[in-house]
Order: C-alpha cells, then sequence, then structure tokens
C-alpha cells in the first residue's frame, strides 16, 4: 500500500534555498548597479535597477508560492512560525535591495572623492554580511540530515557568530561615513543629503536583515 | 460433488486469494524503505521478503490466527446450522479480498487487518445477533488499533533520540557510529529474538522461563554483535580529525571571539590600553587566521554519509525483522477463518483446544509469497521510489519501532494494522526532527479509513454471505 509513502511530505527547505537564491540575484544586480556609481551614468543605473524590479519580482513570486503550498498540516522539524519568519526575512532583503536600486536611479549620487571609498567598503561590508547569510541557509540541507545538532550545528553557529560580526563592522562603517558627511567643510544640498542618509540606512537594513536571518537560524540548532 | 467438500475447497482458494493479496500489497511497507534508501536491490529484497514472510507466517503465525479462527465470535451460536458460519467466513475472506483490491486500486488507505475482522464481526453480528461477538476479545483488540501506532511510534522515537545524541550530535559521527554499532547490533537481535521466544515458540514445544528466556535471548545478540564490532572496526574515519590536531575549529573560533572581545574593549577604551589591545588583537587575528589557512574544516557532509552507509546494514536487519513480524501477524488475516471452516466441517465444532495446522500456516505462507513474487515487487519498487526520505539511520529506527510492536502483539495473539504501526513510527521520528516534512493529512485518512473500514468491509461480507447462499442454495440443496 502507498500509504507509507502519503506520508513524506515534500520538504519546503529546497523552496526556501531557492528563494534565498533569487534574493541573491537581486544583491547581484545591487553589486553592478555600485559598480557604475562612480560613472554617474544615471540611464544605465536606471536599466540596471528596473532589472533588480523585475528580479525582486521574481523572488516574490517564488515566496508567495512557498507560503501557498505550505499546507497546515505538514509537519516540519521546525516551528512553522520560524519557518515563515525566515521566508519573510529573506523577501525583506530582496525589497530593501530594490528600494536601494531605484533611489539610485531617482538622482545622480553627488559622489565626492573622499566618500568614495568608504561608501565602497560599505557597500561591501553590508553585502559580505548577506552572503554569509545566504551559505548559512545552504547549509539547512545538512541540518536536517544531522537534525539540526552535533558538528553540522557547530559549523552553523560559528557561522552565525561570523555573520554578526560582520554586521557589527557594518554599523562602524555606516557611523564613520555618516560622521564624515556631517561635519564637511561644504554641507551637501538638501536633496543629495537625503539620497546619502537613505543609502547608508538602507545599506545598514540588509546587513541587520542578513544578521537577523542567522540569528533565525540559530534559533533552530538544537545546542547546549 | 459433496458439500462439505465444496467447501473445503471453496474456503481454501479463497484463503489463497487472500494471502495473495496480503502479499500483493502489504510486503511493501517491509521492504519499501530498504529499497529507497539503496540498502538493497529490488531482487534481493523480494527474496529477503519471501524467506522471511513465509518464516514469520510459519513460525509465529499461529497465535494471532487463532483469535481470528476463534477469538472473535461464539461459534456455539452457530452450531445449530454450521452451513451459515462456514458461508459466512467464505464470505468473510472474499469480501476483504475484493474490498482489499478496490481500495489498493483507487489509493484509499486502508488495513488488511482493520478489514478482515470487520467482515468477522460484521457478519457474525448481522447474522449470529450480537450475542454472536465475543466482545470481551473484540473490544481489547480495537483498544490496541489505537495503541499500537503510539507504541510503535514511542519506541522509534527512543531509539531515534539516542542514536542523536550519541550519533549526530556528536563531534565525530563516525567514531561514534563505531562505537555504538555493536550495542545497536545486539539490541536488535536481543528484542527480535527475546519477542520471538516470548509465550515460547509453539512449533517448537518450547517453555522456558524468563530468567532463560533472557539468557538465551543475550546468548543470541551477543554473537553478531561480536560479528559486528569486527566488521565495523575496518571502516575508515575521515582523516582530517578536528580532535587530535591543534588547529581544530573550535580553536580558531575561539580565538576569533577573543579577537572579537579584544576589539570591543579597543573601542571602549583610550591611549596605552587602546593601543595594547589593538596590537593583541591584531596578533590574534592573524593567529586564527593562519591557523583557518594550516587546516580546512572537516567535511561534514562525508562524514554524514559513512554513517549512512554504516546504518544500511542495520536498517536491512531491521527490515527483515518488519518482514518476519509482518508474516506472523498478516498470514492470520486469511488462515484464522479457514482454518475454523476446516475445523467446522471436519468435527462439526470449533475444537476446545484450537489448533493450527502447520500445514496451513504454511499454505498461507506460500500464498504470501506467490503475492509477493507475482504482483507485490512493483509495489515494493514504486515505494522504493517515493520513499527516499527514509535514510538508514531514520528507517532503521522507524522498522525497529515497528517490527517489536507487531511482533509482540502477534505474541499475544493481537491481529494489528502493520501499516498503522509504522505510520505511528515514522511520525515518532518526525517528532524527534529527524524528518525534512510529513503529510499530516495522512492521520485524517488514516482515522477516516478506519471509521469506514469497518463497517464498509461488513456490509461486503454480509452480500457476499447472500450471494454465496443463493448459490449454494441453487447448486446444492435445490436439488
Amino acid at each position: 500500500m502507498l500509504t507509507i509513502a502519503r506520508l513524506f511530505g515534500k520538504s519546503p527547505f529546497a523552496p526556501l534555498q531557492t528563494h534565498m537564491k533569487r534574493v541573491a540575484n537581486c544583491i547581484e544586480k545591487l553589486t553592478d548597479i555600485f559598480d557604475i556609481l562612480p560613472k554617474k551614468d544615471l540611464e544605465r543605473i536606471e536599466k540596471l535597477a528596473k532589472d533588480l524590479s523585475e528580479l525582486e519580482h521574481e523572488a516574490d513570486l517564488t515566496k508567495n508560492d512557498i507560503r501557498n503550498h505550505l499546507p497546515k498540516n505538514i509537519f516540519l522539524p521546525i516551528d512553522r512560525s520560524h519557518f515563515l519568519d525566515i521566508l519573510s526575512i529573506q523577501d525583506h532583503i530582496a525589497d530593501k535591495a530594490e528600494e536601494l536600486g531605484i533611489l539610485l536611479s531617482f538622482k545622480t549620487l553627488d559622489l565626492q572623492e573622499e566618500l568614495k571609498d568608504d561608501l565602497k567598503e560599505l557597500y561591501k561590508k553590508s553585502a559580505e554580511t548577506f552572503w554569509q547569510a545566504k551559505k548559512i541557509i545552504e547549509e539547512l540541507d545538512e541540518l536536517v540530515e544531522s537534525s539540526f545538532g552535533g558538528i553540522g550545528a557547530e559549523k552553523v553557529k560559528s557561522m552565525v557568530e561570523h555573520t554578526a560580526y560582520l554586521e557589527h563592522e557594518v554599523s562602524h562603517t555606516q557611523r564613520k561615513l555618516l560622521k564624515k558627511i556631517l561635519s564637511q567643510n561644504t554641507p551637501l544640498s538638501t536633496t543629495s543629503f537625503y539620497l546619502w542618509e537613505h543609502l547608508i540606512r538602507e545599506l545598514g537594513a540588509i546587513a541587520e536583515l542578513s544578521e537577523g536571518l542567522a540569528n533565525r537560524i540559530r534559533m533552530i540548532l538544537e545546542l547546549k | 460433488m459433496e458439500l462439505d467438500s465444496f467447501f473445503q475447497i471453496l474456503i481454501l482458494v479463497v484463503g489463497f486469494y487472500m494471502a495473495w493479496n496480503i502479499g500483493a500489497n502489504d510486503v511493501s511497507n517491509a521492504m519499501g524503505t530498504s529499497v529507497g534508501s539503496g540498502a538493497l536491490t529490488l531482487k534481493k529484497a523480494v527474496f529477503f521478503a519471501a524467506v522471511l514472510e513465509f518464516s514469520g507466517a510459519y513460525f509465529a503465525g499461529g497465535s494471532v490466527s487463532e483469535t481470528m479462527q476463534r477469538g472473535l465470535l461464539h461459534t456455539n451460536v452457530f452450531l445449530i446450522d454450521p452451513t451459515v458460519f462456514i458461508l459466512g467466513m467464505c464470505a468473510a475472506l472474499l469480501a476483504t479480498g475484493i474490498w482489499l483490491q478496490i481500495a489498493s486500486y483507487c489509493g484509499w488507505p486502508v488495513s488488511t487487518t482493520h478489514a478482515m475482522v470487520g467482515s468477522i464481526v460484521g457478519f457474525g453480528l448481522i447474522i449470529g445477533g450480537p450475542e454472536a461477538v465475543q466482545w470481551d476479545r473484540f473490544l481489547p483488540i480495537v483498544l490496541t488499533w489505537v495503541a499500537s501506532p503510539m507504541i510503535s511510534g514511542l519506541i522509534s522515537y527512543l531509539m531515534f533520540i539516542i542514536l542523536q545524541k550519541k550519533i549526530l550530535y556528536a563531534l565525530n559521527p563516525v567514531e561514534a557510529t563505531k562505537k555504538l554499532y555493536p550495542f545497536l547490533v545486539f539490541t536488535v537481535f536481543f528484542v527480535f529474538s527475546i519477542s520471538l521466544l516470548f509465550n515460547g515458540l509453539e512449533n517448537l514445544n518450547l517453555n522456558l522461563s524468563f530468567f532463560e528466556l533472557t539468557l538465551i535471548a543475550a546468548f543470541i545478540g551477543f554473537i553478531p554483535a561480536c560479528v559486528s564490532y569486527k566488521l565495523v572496526k575496518k571502516v575508515e574515519t575521515p582523516s582530517t580529525y578536528p580532535h587530535f590536531s591543534p588547529s581544530r575549529p573550535q580553536n580558531i573560533i575561539s580565538l576569533e571571539k577573543a579577537a572579537k572581545h579584544l576589539e570591543r574593549v579597543q573601542s571602549a577604551s583610550f591611549k596605552n590600553i587602546h593601543d595594547k589591545v589593538s596590537t593583541l588583537a591584531s596578533e590574534i587575528h592573524s593567529l586564527a587566521q593562519s591557523m583557518k589557512k594550516e587546516i580546512k574544516p572537516p567535511e561534514k557532509a562525508s562524514e554524514y554519509k559513512t554513517v549512512e552507509k554504516m546504518f544500511i546494514y542495520l536498517q536491512i536487519f531491521s527490515a527483515c525483522f518488519v518482514a518476519f513480524a509482518h508474516g506472523a501477524n498478516d498470514v492470520s488475516n486469511a488462515i484464522g477463518p479457514v482454518a475454523a471452516v476446516l475445523d467446522i466441517i471436519k468435527n462439526g465444532a470449533i475444537s476446545e483446544i484450537a489448533v493450527i495446522p502447520s500445514w496451513l500456516l504454511a499454505f498461507g505462507g506460500i500464498g504470501i509469497v506467490l503475492g509477493l513474487a507475482t504482483w507485490g515487487w512493483r509495489v515494493i519498487e514504486t515505494i522504493g521510489k517515493k520513499i527516499t526520505e527514509l535514510t538508514p539511520t531514520r528507517g532503521f529506527c522507524a522498522e525497529f519501532g515497528a517490527a517489536t510492536t507487531i511482533l509482540v502483539a502477534s505474541k499475544l495473539g493481537i491481529p494489528l494494522s502493520t501499516t498503522h504501526c509504522l505510520v505511528g513510527a515514522v511520525l515518532g521520528i518526525g517528532l524527534a526532527r529527524g524528518m525534512p516534512a510529513l503529510n499530516l493529512g495522512m492521520l485524517k485518512e488514516i482515522i477516516l479509513s478506519w471509521v469506514i473500514t469497518i463497517p464498509a468491509s461488513a456490509i461486503m461480507s454480509i452480500l457476499m454471505y447472500y450471494l454465496l447462499k443463493a448459490f449454494v442454495f441453487q447448486f446444492f440443496i435445490a436439488h
């Protein structure tokens, strides 16, 4: 009889990882935008931002698909609400990336020479935090195998700690950059400052969300 | 043709049909998971299943068959006209066989045992009246239908918790498996033999005290444990061992933590201290980095893969254990009613001391094996393809829990559903966070099938009874 076979539901972890991959596509596109930012080519940025929006929409579709296909009677090794939280944090990251892309396509950023490197550093660190979180999501398969404990969990735990450290660095850089902008001799125009302020905040948010994601995974580990 | 010999042939044919059905549908439960996890090829699985189902039926199938023979109905009620009883039993067998085929064709989850008990009791209730049913024996059986999945779930839950604590959560799973393996082999064989020898082996006329029983079982468990100890020693442990190397990942992590804390101090201090702390931090950081380069963290994936490979053999044992237990429990569904009818034809009554002739058990066993050979292997193949989630560690725990429950119940003469025990066992592992996803919608279906199977098979058997009766009247009595 196939009764036993029908007992096994489809694991939602693989779709969760697919969603994370889609989110990663958004971050990659955002990297492209930041790479050409010094060239001040608003048209190209606009085009890239449009692509980014498209990618974010794709990620959204995957997200909705997962939500719709997570039936009430499926029994997971992790809490349902944790699972949905993880999904929604991933979704927020994609949202932030999209917002950033669109923001940068509205107006050419007043990127002065002395701010260039700091912005690059901030962006790089923020993205690094995200990639670390993505690595953690990729570990989920193995966590299921070791039923969320053991060396697999130990490894993930250290990865989570590393993510937290990266996030800490991001907020450090964030403050540094903001301080530099505020202490400039010739202040930025109001619109430019608005753009900068948002840019810094959103980049920080990506790192914060990534850290939150890592911590969510930390919560499902079976460690003493 | 004499009416009696007609009945004899009829009951044997429908009994065989029933046994064929059991072999065709239910054996897959035992072996499907092993085929799915790649522990056994289809051919080997069918061979093992055939041998073990038959021996289960032959050596341990007696008690449940007795229950099915005379534990459900008061046969004296029917003694005024034994033909009614004979026809009823034939009808019950035929009805269950047909019902099972319809159900498995439509993919409904029904239990052979529930259907069989349902048809016998249904027939007894309608034709013989409420006093024909042995309520004091029927109700406990129904209670064990609820309890058995829970018990097998509990056993496999505990088993999996042990594996988690000792192996999966260990820092070097392969080494931990090597240590635990002989004990697990011992446990499997010990439990297997103790539940088999429990109540004695009627076919061999063994009567043992509990102490002797434990001793023998321990001895039976000890030998394969020793063998496995020798064999397991040969398994190679992955060479990059974090424990013996100074640059184990834990140390690197600790260093990184220290550096991080120092950085915190650094950002909160001034002048002298600030400088000192920052040099310390950078030194520690570079040390951690160089250690990281020195040794890669061990390949976790390969560790767990080795563990799963080692468990393949245990899973084969436990699958065989299930096949044996299944044979012991389910042969009764086909053989119990046959034995009852043959007894009535021979003696005019159900004899005081129930005897299930050995040849009849063998007959049922052959029926099951034939069902397996002609149809069951297909089902094993499909199930194997569908159940890939049950890896050897999980499969072992589930099968161990289910088989122990079924075998003990078989020795106590309780007919229960193998499928439900396995479902309970898998859920037990799910509760211990061992499964990626379980479809609990199945539970609703099972309970529904529960509620539907018994009345449905009861009604079917009554319909069959009237059909058979009309047929017999037409050809034998009317002339």
